[in-house]
């Protein structure tokens, strides 16, 4: 019966670490990536407090050290490995909704469905934002002339507006619908990581952690909307002056470094050059 | 005795039953769609739809035609042999009943074999995967010899309550048909191959695939029976190797097309807690 059949083929890498890849698949997309989702939603959202309350958390964010390294080991790399093995399971599996027309078989497709927009959608936005790399060259010869990498850090709410509001509705239905993509992918793969994990085991309980995803859903889900909204309503012109305003008190107060990078080129270039510190 | 039809399906009965068959005469050939047509009777069910088909072996066309093929056994939905496609879902023809049918489609009933095993012939299909994916979490209770051992463990009541369900499995393959992490895996038997060449080259081929709802299911009881606890690492070895437990995509179709209502879902969740464990064990253990 277990006699080493002549033709067995050789399981390759993936299929010998199946276990391993798909759980630590299932945890890149609670933690890091989901986490993190959950915080960039809410930092986004703080826009609808006004342009300074954003511009202070943003400052904060840029006052991490190593963020470049920051954003490749937690964020990209994490996203990167949980796109590519999903990729590979979606391709593992046979949707067959035509047929079995279930909750839980629509709630199947969709993961992957959404899974594929999320891609496509953090990817075009990472690049629209942020530009993907750091080096000069790539920003000043192929992002910014695409039209990408628009965001400034330290005019944060102002060029995000002018970034949005570029190619008229385009850009604010794009990111209606990756956001929405993105949590429903979320909220329904925390209920499936409970179910790999073994977190919830009976009917019963696989319900009520459903409702309990569907508003954790519904919360992130708005306050990714609320975003949008908040920048549809941003006067990018005033908020400019606000953030230029609290570049220099930032400055002053020896809290951020100097650093044009993350500044609109629209300014006035009269830098208040800190005293250095006898 | 089943109770004879009620006024609302008298009122509706037909006189011909139109049978739409998907019919394939060997393994790997190409299938292809027959129609035939059996007078109506009071309280049909596939089974005996089928056996008029085969009886009169002719199409609605009038076209001779070799009798069609199907399998079947207790008559009584537990043997599961009998396990096809009705109508888009996957059943046993035994307690699909012809006037339910015509309920949903007064003018047709499609049968397919089941497509994610093997077609043996016509409705026929092998379901060898199925019993394999049984041998690799070992769902069995090993006992190694006849002398009397003296009374076994106590099982509280609690957990012959969790046990009694997952044992009613018929291995009918529902589950399966319905899993869309379930994909055929069809290995054609070569020129001169020995039975034993050709059975080894298809394990091989079925171990790489995802074992199943039913094994994952199985492997759960026979790791919390008393007896069948001491094979349980060798169990959660096989549901956490190659298309085990982590195959499964959370669709939930199997708990939903089970006959016999085994909570499938449950078993696959207390299998990914065991394997949760088991691994992370098997880290810091060694």
């Amino acid at each position: 019966m277990n006699s080493p059949a002549a033709s067995a083929p050789t399981p390759s890498f993936l299929e010998r670490n199946d276990f391993l890849i798909r759980r630590l698949h299932s945890l890149s997309g609670l933690v890091p990536v989901g986490a993190y989702m959950c915080v960039h939603l809410i930092t986004n959202a703080s826009l609808l407090g006004g342009a300074s309350v954003f511009q202070n958390n943003v400052f904060t964010i840029h006052s991490l050290p190593f963020l470049p390294l920051i954003e490749w080991v937690f964020i990209f790399s994490p996203i990167i490995f949980h796109a590519v093995v999903g990729i590979w399971i979606a391709k593992s599996g046979r949707s067959n909704l035509q047929n079995y027309r279930l909750t839980g078989n629509r709630r199947y497709t969709w993961q992957r469905m959404t899974g594929y927009i999320a891609i496509i959608f953090i990817f075009t936005h990472v690049f629209h934002l942020h530009g993907w790399f750091h080096s000069d060259w790539w920003l000043k010869s192929v992002a910014e002339p695409m039209g990408m990498a628009q965001f400034r850090p330290y005019n944060a709410a102002s060029s995000l507006a002018n970034a949005m509001n570029s190619l008229g509705v385009v850009w604010p239905i794009f990111y209606a619908i990756g956001v929405l993509a993105c949590t429903f992918h979320l909220a329904n793969g925390i209920w499936t990581a409970g179910i790999t994990w073994g977190v919830w085991l009976t009917p019963k309980s696989q319900n009520r952690a459903s409702i309990a995803c569907a508003l954790f859903g519904v919360l992130i889900g708005m306050a990714g909307l609320s975003s949008l909204v908040a920048v549809k309503t941003t006067d990018a012109k005033a908020a400019e002056v606000i953030e230029n305003e609290m570049y220099k008190s930032r400055i002053d107060a020896h809290t951020i470094t100097p650093d044009d990078h993350k500044r609109s080129g629209t300014h006035e270039s009269v830098e208040v050059k800190p005293v250095p510190v006898q | 005795m089943i109770a004879p039809g009620n006024e609302a399906t008298t009122k509706r009965r037909p006189a011909k039953i139109n049978v739409r068959i998907l019919r394939q005469d060997g393994p790997g050939l190409p299938g292809y769609w027959e129609r035939h047509q059996v007078d109506y009777e009071p309280d049909m069910n596939v089974i005996s739809v089928l056996q008029k088909v085969a009886a009169q072996a002719k199409t609605s066309e009038g076209q001779k035609v070799p009798p069609v093929a199907w399998d079947c056994g207790c008559l009584e939905e537990v043997c599961g042999s009998c396990t096809m496609v009705i109508n888009g879902r996957v059943r046993q023809s035994c307690s699909a009943l012809v006037d339910r049918l015509l309920e949903d489609d007064a003018n047709e009933i499609e049968l397919r074999p089941m497509t994610k095993f093997p077609v043996v012939r016509d409705l026929m299909v092998d379901r060898s995967r199925l019993f394999r994916s049984l041998q690799r979490v070992k769902a069995w209770v090993p006992v190694d010899g006849y002398y009397d051992m003296g009374a076994g463990p106590r099982i509280s009541r609690e957990e012959q309550e969790q046990n009694y369900p997952l044992s009613q499995c018929m291995s009918c393959g529902c589950c399966l048909e319905a899993c869309p992490q379930f994909n055929k895996i069809e290995i054609q038997r070569q020129p001169g191959e020995t039975n034993e060449d050709y059975a080894a080259r298809k394990n091989a081929a079925f171990d790489q695939g995802f074992v199943g709802p039913h094994a994952i299911s199985q492997a759960m009881l026979f790791n919390s029976h008393p007896v069948g606890k001491n094979m349980a690492s060798e169990r959660m070895e096989a549901l956490t190797a190659t298309g085990g437990v982590q195959a499964c995509g959370n669709a939930q179709n199997c708990v939903a097309v089970c006959p016999k209502e085994i909570p499938l879902t449950t078993s696959i969740a207390r299998a990914g807690r065991a394997a949760t464990v088991y691994s992370i064990k098997k880290i810091f253990d060694r």
